[in-house]
């Protein structure tokens, strides 16, 4: 079936909604060791640039970008949230994320689809990481060497590990996760194609 | 099992009915004096207007009698983070700072430079959340959309998808609970068959592998529902000529007044600093 643009605005929002519920609940954090958490909420961003195109990628990445600005303005919870109530750290970077994933989805996708659809995760979230640190780093150089208990000057040092340490293991994880995803939609959606019918009951 | 009810103690924006002139603007207005709001307290370094725009969402607030102790309930768990930061600019002064000593304790020492910098900190952060949190209690989520696409109108006319904006955003309202009560049904289902979710005594590896079966079939129910709509949707033609709208958001000359005054105050907030420090 062709893709209409009703259906394009209709899996934006649905993808979306996901993401704003994985925002707001603990269900956006996987828990990793040492007490660290991985987020996963971007990955509903990426997956709708992989399936939908890189308009319905940023159109995502905005409605999760405004929930984590509503949520760290309304509920803050964690030491660091305040410093998401700042427009230029939860929106901005989060508009590159489907950006990003879908470009790399293309240049992979005429090999396997899981294959791309991993590499899109990959590069999404760490685009995700690499442009909320840096906004973080540009914004709040004050707050964070506060909040990290790190001079100034070694607020640079401070945050390349954290992308290094949570960052790569977030992609590995976004990587898992889309593949996933994208696999087990397209198998469905190859599955129906052969037999019309017998999707319809449900 | 308490865990996992997700959604019950979630409040991000709660929607107060009440007959207030602010509930009776239309949602264009409530943007841009929200953008506006938003713009003033997050990008102005200028320390009057940083007091203003913490200031100015708590008038409004009075006006849409929603009480001002709720929009700044969040408030209290950024405490020890705020002290923190003080802590940190009272430790490490600033390098060339002249301004007068307030409090002076041997090696450390609080500057006037330092206090002002923690208390714009503390103001930025206040506006920032009244804004917000007022927007939210006085905007129901029809009107959220169809504010959307008001706002974006002048876009529309060179080809922005205006519509299609506001329609994906209403869809995300309308899938929020959908979802969340999926992401509960597929979580019990789950524990009954022995994933651990909670604090169990497991590895973290562990753990993090139990989100794939949760995450996967949610999403994939997400995207099959989401083509039931588009195709019902289809097949009552939307999308096939101009849509009508049920709810009249156009506003009379008094509600054209507060958009002119939220898009002055927005370019006044810039010019007028520059003006004064000339």
């Amino acid at each position: 079936m062709e893709r209409s643009s009703v259906r394009r605005i209709v899996i934006s929002g649905a993808l979306g909604a996901v993401s704003a519920v994985m925002a707001v609940t603990p269900l956006g954090y996987l828990p990793w060791f040492g007490g660290a958490s991985l987020t996963i909420m971007h990955i509903p961003v990426i997956i709708a640039a992989v399936l939908e195109g890189p308009v319905a990628g940023t159109a995502v990445g905005l409605v999760f970008g405004v929930t984590s600005l509503v949520k760290a303005a309304t509920a803050p919870i964690g030491p660091l949230d305040p410093l998401f109530a700042n427009p230029l750290v939860s929106v901005l970077p989060r508009l590159a994320i489907g950006f990003m994933a879908w470009g790399a989805f293309r240049l992979f996708r005429g090999k396997m689809l899981p294959l791309a659809a991993g590499v899109a995760g990959a590069v999404g979230s760490i685009t995700n990481t690499v442009l909320v640190l840096l906004a973080l780093g540009l914004t709040a150089s004050e707050q964070m060497s506060g909040a990290f208990g790190v001079q100034t000057g070694a607020l640079p040092a401070a945050l390349a590990s954290i992308a290094l340490s949570n960052g790569l293991v977030e992609a590995a994880a976004a990587a898992v996760f889309t593949s996933s995803i994208v696999g087990a939609w397209k198998g469905l959606e190859n599955a129906r194609g052969r037999a019309k019918l017998s999707g319809e009951g449900n | 099992m308490k865990g996992l009810e997700f959604w019950k103690h979630v409040s991000i924006g709660r929607y107060v009915e009440a007959d207030t002139p602010v509930h009776r603007l239309t949602p264009a207005a409530k943007y841009l004096w929200l953008l506006a709001l938003m713009l003033s307290a997050s990008m102005s370094g200028s320390a009057l207007v940083i007091c203003i725009s913490a200031i100015l969402p708590l008038f409004f607030a009075r006006l849409a009698r929603v009480r001002i102790l709720f929009l700044l309930r969040g408030f209290l768990p950024v405490l020890p983070f705020m002290g923190l930061a003080a802590v940190f600019q009272v430790l490490f002064s600033w390098p060339a700072d002249r301004s007068t000593v307030l409090l002076d304790l041997g090696p450390v020492s609080l500057s006037a430079r330092e206090a002002v910098a923690v208390v714009l900190m503390a103001l930025r952060f206040v506006a920032i959340m009244s804004t917000i949190g007022l927007f939210t209690s006085v905007t129901s989520e029809g009107d959220t959309a169809r504010g959307v696409e008001d706002i974006f109108a002048p876009l529309a006319r060179v080809g922005f998808p205006a519509r299609g904006f506001a329609l994906m955003i209403a869809v995300a309202f309308r899938f929020i609970p959908i979802i969340a009560g999926e992401f509960e049904s597929v979580v019990k289902a789950q524990a009954a068959r022995g994933a651990d979710f909670g604090a169990g005594a497991r590895g973290p590896l562990r753990k993090a592998r139990a989100y794939l079966p949760l995450i996967v079939p949610v999403t994939i129910r997400a995207l099959e529902r989401a083509e039931a709509l588009a195709e019902a949707m289809e097949a009552r033609c939307y999308g096939a000529g101009p849509a009508t709208r049920y709810v009249d958001t156009t506003g009379g000359s008094a509600d054209m007044v507060v958009r002119v005054a939220a898009i002055l105050y927005a370019l006044g907030i810039f010019i007028v600093p520059v003006l004064l420090a000339s």
